[in-house]
């Protein structure tokens, strides 16, 4: 079992991505937006996995801007991007080095691989 | 005259008339009265005459009277008397032998022993070729710099050095530059060193000694008066016919705003395609909800329900990064979904691998979406069924072959059974298959007999052209 962060700020998809996370027996915590996040991440929990959405209310490269502060609060953090734009490579090059991206819309086959992919790396 | 004296003249005339004759320029001697004593090979070579028709001619009278000019006169009559020498003196004169000519002529008195009266060398060259090619080139710079003042790009005329030999109008107005503050300074020195980028210098330096032309290098900064531009610089080497020395033609096109309407038309494809997303993000996450209280034995079907609809979403993304315009590069575009099914369906750890190969062919975007459809379907087939072990290799491949196009998905897994087929989930996958194929209003071609794993080709029936051919 991994503590996995959601930060989507679509609530509808936010709930089903938690739902579908909960089925595989991880725990899960969730945000709508950057600030909401990092208040999580401040916190004394343990998250093993951040899964975040790259345009995070309007904010174009929020969910990047996000993963940067996240992993410098904690190192050992997993990333795990998505998004609905095309990635581009100057997308790419803000991107927190060896963590990955699902491109929307993803099936929860693909969540699943890349999930243990990150989490046994 | 003494016979010293006398030795020493005979020495004299003989070295000099040695010296005379081999001198390329034309040479005369006059004496104080201005006529004619000698002249050598050049001068009778250059002006048509010969030593009978010259010495001891006057040398207004030589030739009808052709060198009778008034220049002339003003030299012998008026400078030489009152100087030991003149050099450069031009004389431009109608000689009715050969015609018009530009001449510059030396003069020098000489005084040789014994003798007081002293006579003039006159040195003669003929320069009205040299004069002439400047005057063209005088002319030539003017019609370039009326040409280049007409175009409304601002421009410059570079020297191999990257000096500026000419600038546009348009460029000193737009830049804010009088023309004097080009004169001998190099580009990059301009403005505020807007110019002064390394790669855009690796290239100039490339432009005149490798003749490699600059298309389109974009420079984007803050111009004093201008604000924040965008501009696309063209370089070429540009050469006169008959002239050895070669400049470089350095444009700058403004596409401040053709760049903002592009970045614009980005963001309105960004914003609609993440919306769009979201939304199949919403339809996939109902299927999963679903999924989650339906009996075991119809959750395949979801599930491939769910990864259709993120197939067509992906082929969107790639037939965008393929495209040609108006076609798509076939070969780019197996590459990507053969990336995007080993991402999605295999993962990092997987020992089965997807390979492409495939001759560069376009197709059109109408087409595009059914075509990767059909591979994707294919490929997940044998995905899914070729390789119980979880080991193997699958194959997309596409040629050209006489007027149609053979797409093959081979497997090197366990090959299908007649009774595989027959089977729900495939059967649908096979059905699906079939109505893609259709679509495209091609055919598919019976396995072949021998080999192992499972072999599909389909030939499409010209909707592919080679890549490059002209759109019609």
């Amino acid at each position: 079992m991994a503590v996995i962060l959601i930060v989507e700020d679509d609530m509808f998809i936010r709930e089903l991505t938690e739902m579908l996370i909960q089925d595989w027996g991880h725990l899960t915590f969730s945000a709508g937006d950057a600030d909401e996040a990092l208040s999580l991440l401040r916190s004394p929990q343990h998250i093993d996995l951040l899964f975040t959405d790259i345009n995070l209310k309007g904010v174009v490269l929020g969910g990047c801007d996000l993963a940067h502060q996240s992993v410098k609060l904690r190192p050992q953090l997993r990333v795990l991007y998505t998004t609905g734009n095309f990635v581009t490579d100057g997308m790419k090059a803000e991107f927190v080095e060896g963590m990955h991206c699902l491109r929307k819309p993803y099936t929860p086959n693909q969540l699943q691989h890349s999930f243990e992919d990150l989490l046994a790396a | 005259m003494s016979d010293n004296v006398r030795r020493e003249k005979a020495v004299y005339d003989i070295v000099a008339s040695d010296i005379v004759e081999t001198v390329p320029s034309a040479l005369i001697v006059l004496d104080r009265n201005l006529n004619i004593t000698s002249a050598n090979r050049a001068f009778y070579q250059t002006f048509r005459t010969s030593a009978d028709e010259t010495e001891g001619c006057h040398i207004y009278d030589l030739g009808n009277r052709q060198w009778d000019i008034p220049s002339l006169r003003t030299l012998l009559e008026s400078v030489i008397p009152h100087r030991a020498s003149v050099e450069g003196f031009e004389v431009e004169h109608d000689f009715p032998t050969i015609g018009r000519r530009t001449m510059l002529v030396n003069a020098r008195k000489i005084f040789r022993p014994g003798d007081h009266d002293g006579f003039i060398l006159l040195a003669i060259e003929d320069v009205s070729e040299e004069r002439a090619a400047r005057a063209e080139s005088k002319r030539n710079l003017q019609v370039t710099q009326s040409i280049v003042d007409t175009i409304r790009d601002p421009l410059v005329v570079l020297e191999h050095d990257m000096t500026i030999v000419t600038a546009s109008k348009a460029f000193l107005t737009i830049f804010g530059i009088t023309e004097a503050e080009t004169h001998g300074r190099r580009v990059f020195e301009l403005g505020q060193h807007q110019w002064d980028v390394p790669a855009l210098r690796h290239l100039m330096e490339k432009v005149l000694p490798e003749n490699k032309p600059i298309e389109d290098f974009e420079i984007e900064d803050d111009f004093p008066g201008l604000g924040r531009r965008v501009f696309n610089l063209n370089a070429r080497k540009i050469s006169q016919p008959g002239n050895h020395t070669s400049r470089m033609l350095l444009v700058f096109e403004d596409i401040t705003d053709r760049k903002q309407r592009e970045r614009d038309a980005l963001s309105l494809t960004n914003e609609i395609s993440h919306r769009i997303k979201n939304n199949l993000q919403v339809i996939v996450g109902l299927i999963a909800y679903e999924a989650r209280s339906t009996a075991q034995p119809f959750v395949q079907g979801y599930k491939a329900m769910q990864a259709r609809i993120a197939a067509i979403a992906q082929l969107y993304d790639l037939i965008s990064q393929s495209s040609h315009g108006r076609t798509i590069a076939v070969d780019a575009y197996l590459r990507e979904i053969a990336k995007t099914m080993s991402a999605s369906l295999l993962g990092n750890a997987s020992d089965i691998e997807i390979k492409v190969k495939a001759e560069s062919l376009d197709i059109d975007p109408d087409r595009a979406v059914p075509f990767g459809l059909l591979v994707n379907e294919l490929a997940t087939n044998a995905i899914k069924h070729a390789f119980p072990d979880g080991k193997g290799r699958v194959v997309l491949s596409v040629e050209q072959v006489g007027d149609q196009i053979e797409l093959t998905v081979a497997d090197d897994g366990v090959g299908m059974k007649d009774k595989d087929a027959a089977k729900t989930p495939e059967k649908r996958g096979s059905d699906y298959v079939a109505i893609f194929v259709r679509q495209l209003g091609g055919t598919i071609l019976s396995p072949p007999s021998e080999g192992t794993g499972t072999i599909v080709r389909i030939r499409i029936p010209l909707l592919l052209v080679p890549s490059g051919t002209p759109s019609p």
